[in-house]
């Protein structure tokens, strides 16, 4: 968390579906190696907000600055940008119909023109590290939850994205699956890769964020470093939040 | 009455080299069906991407509904009478080979019916393999080849080939306006039931084969 380089800017974020507000005018900044992590009850919008910074959904209002392009200018190529920004859902989706290790270099191949070689050198040093390198040759129906999500975030990592955003990545996870995957998450923040990540987790917030967003109707209503949003909440909502939660 | 068999057997096939039309109404039909089959794919295949793109992004309005006119025409007349209209009156004036109108006839007809199974089956993919796709960096041209469409096709495949036995069959009526010769019915027509259940069978065993085959890439 070194630098203090702004990596995404959202100003006055809206978006509405057919009749909800799902995003009520949300502004916020991330700065380069930070760690945000997104807490909210459920149909806050947190997932609207987060599908919204690579636009997988389209805002309605406002702007958003990805490493200094508005993401919102319809002149821009909006897949360039994505290559720069991995996501991990909550339902894992990998590819089916290929390997672990097919799934994690057909974009780095077909997108960045990477050699198969070397594309499969890169997958396998990072399956390595999520210690899932005998699994390379499997197909995703052969994996484990936890292994699935573990595989889903070194495919984003695959084209070395400025950005992680990260959806729920543990809530479709057994129990005994969700450290796992809360581990290499944690390595990675550890390894200041920015990352904004939505969560129920909240020892796992209080214990790798650098800043927690506090999310309701659609609006970010406080933000603040760990010990304070936990320690000493003042939004009325928050707290009332946070006693059901913890 | 065995001897009276012989005697059909011989005029139906023997006699005058009859056989010779069954081979070729055999080689017809085959000809027929083949090339069908390849028009009946490259037009459902085009018009089920444009269906489920215009459902998808709201792009394609006006060929979306011109899909959706070719697919409530085709699906909501019967085969026969597209072929005999697209040979006596869209075809009427000119001199036209019986082949060609029957391979455009079946070709239009099928394409209404595999466009259909493969939206079903582009429909039938999660949106998250979509937005997995699309996250990554690919384009939507690019999600629907490497993604969505390899696994939709794979999921159709047992109503793809049940829809090709249905058009292998279906040929059989462009007979009406290939030719009629013999006025014995028994033995053309259980000759021609036999070669059409030789030619299913063998059809749909190849279709198990290759389900299979494909079933196994996964496990
Ligand atoms: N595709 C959609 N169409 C219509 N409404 C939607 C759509 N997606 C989300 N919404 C609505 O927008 C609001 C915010 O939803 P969102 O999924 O962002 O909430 P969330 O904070 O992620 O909730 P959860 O914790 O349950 O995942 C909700 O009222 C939801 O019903
Ligand atoms: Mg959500």
């Amino acid at each position: 968390m070194n630098g203090k380089e702004s990596l995404i800017r959202v100003e006055d974020l809206k978006k509405e579906f057919v009749g909800v507000h799902a995003l009520n005018g949300v502004s916020v900044e991330i700065k380069r190696g930070e760690v945000v992590f997104v807490v909210g009850p459920s149909g806050s919008g947190k997932s609207t907000f987060l599908r919204c910074l690579n636009r997988l959904e389209d805002p309605t209002g406002g702007h958003i600055y990805f490493d200094g392009v508005d993401l919102m200018d319809g002149k821009i190529n909006i897949n360039k940008h994505r290559q720069k920004m991995g996501m991990v859902f909550q339902h894992f989706n990998l590819f089916p119909h290929m390997t672990v290790l097919k799934n994690m270099t057909i974009a780095p191949m077909k997108l960045q023109g990477t050699g198969k070689e070397e594309a499969e050198q890169e997958a396998m040093k990072l399956l390595e590290r999520v210690g899932l390198a005998d699994r390379a040759n499997a197909y995703p129906s052969q994996l484990s939850g936890g292994q699935k999500q573990r595989v889903a975030i070194v495919r984003a990592l695959c084209m070395k994205p400025e950005v992680m955003l990260f959806d729920e990545p543990t809530s479709a996870l057994d129990p005994e699956m969700v450290g796992e995957v809360l581990q290499v998450m944690g390595e990675l923040a550890k390894e200041n890769m920015t990352m904004v990540v939505v969560t129920h987790e909240m020892g796992f917030a209080r214990e790798v964020a650098h800043r927690v967003l506090f999310m309701a109707d659609g609006q970010i209503l406080e933000e603040a470093p760990p010990q304070e949003f936990f320690g000493n909440p003042k939004n009325e909502r928050l707290k009332a939040f946070l006693s059901k939660v913890i | 009455m065995l001897q009276e068999l012989q005697d059909k057997f011989y005029l139906n096939f023997i006699d005058d080299n009859r056989w010779a039309y069954l081979t070729n109404g055999l080689k017809t039909t085959l000809i027929v069906t083949l090339f069908a089959v390849l028009l009946g794919i490259a037009i459902g295949f085009l018009v089920a991407v444009v269906r489920s793109t215009c459902d998808k992004t709201g792009k394609l309005r006006i060929l979306n509904a011109l899909c959706k006119l070719y697919l409530t025409v085709i699906r909501g007349t019967p085969v026969v009478v597209q072929l005999l209209i697209i040979y006596f009156v869209i075809f009427g004036s000119v001199k036209i080979d019986k082949v060609f109108v029957a391979i455009l006839a079946f070709g239009l007809n099928s394409g209404a019916y595999v466009a259909e199974i493969i939206r079903s089956g582009i429909m039938s993919i999660d949106n998250g393999q979509f937005e997995a796709g699309r996250s990554l960096g690919f384009n939507y041209v690019q999600t629907m080849t490497y993604i969505v469409l390899p696994q939709a096709l794979k999921n159709v495949l047992p109503a793809l080939g049940n829809e090709f036995i249905v058009l292998l069959k279906e040929t059989s009526v462009a007979g009406y306006i290939i030719r009629s010769r013999t006025y014995d019915a028994f033995m053309p027509l259980i000759a021609v039931a036999l070669i059409y259940l030789v030619m299913v069978l063998a059809f749909s065993k190849l279709l198990n084969l290759l389900e299979r085959r494909l079933r196994n890439s996964e496990r």
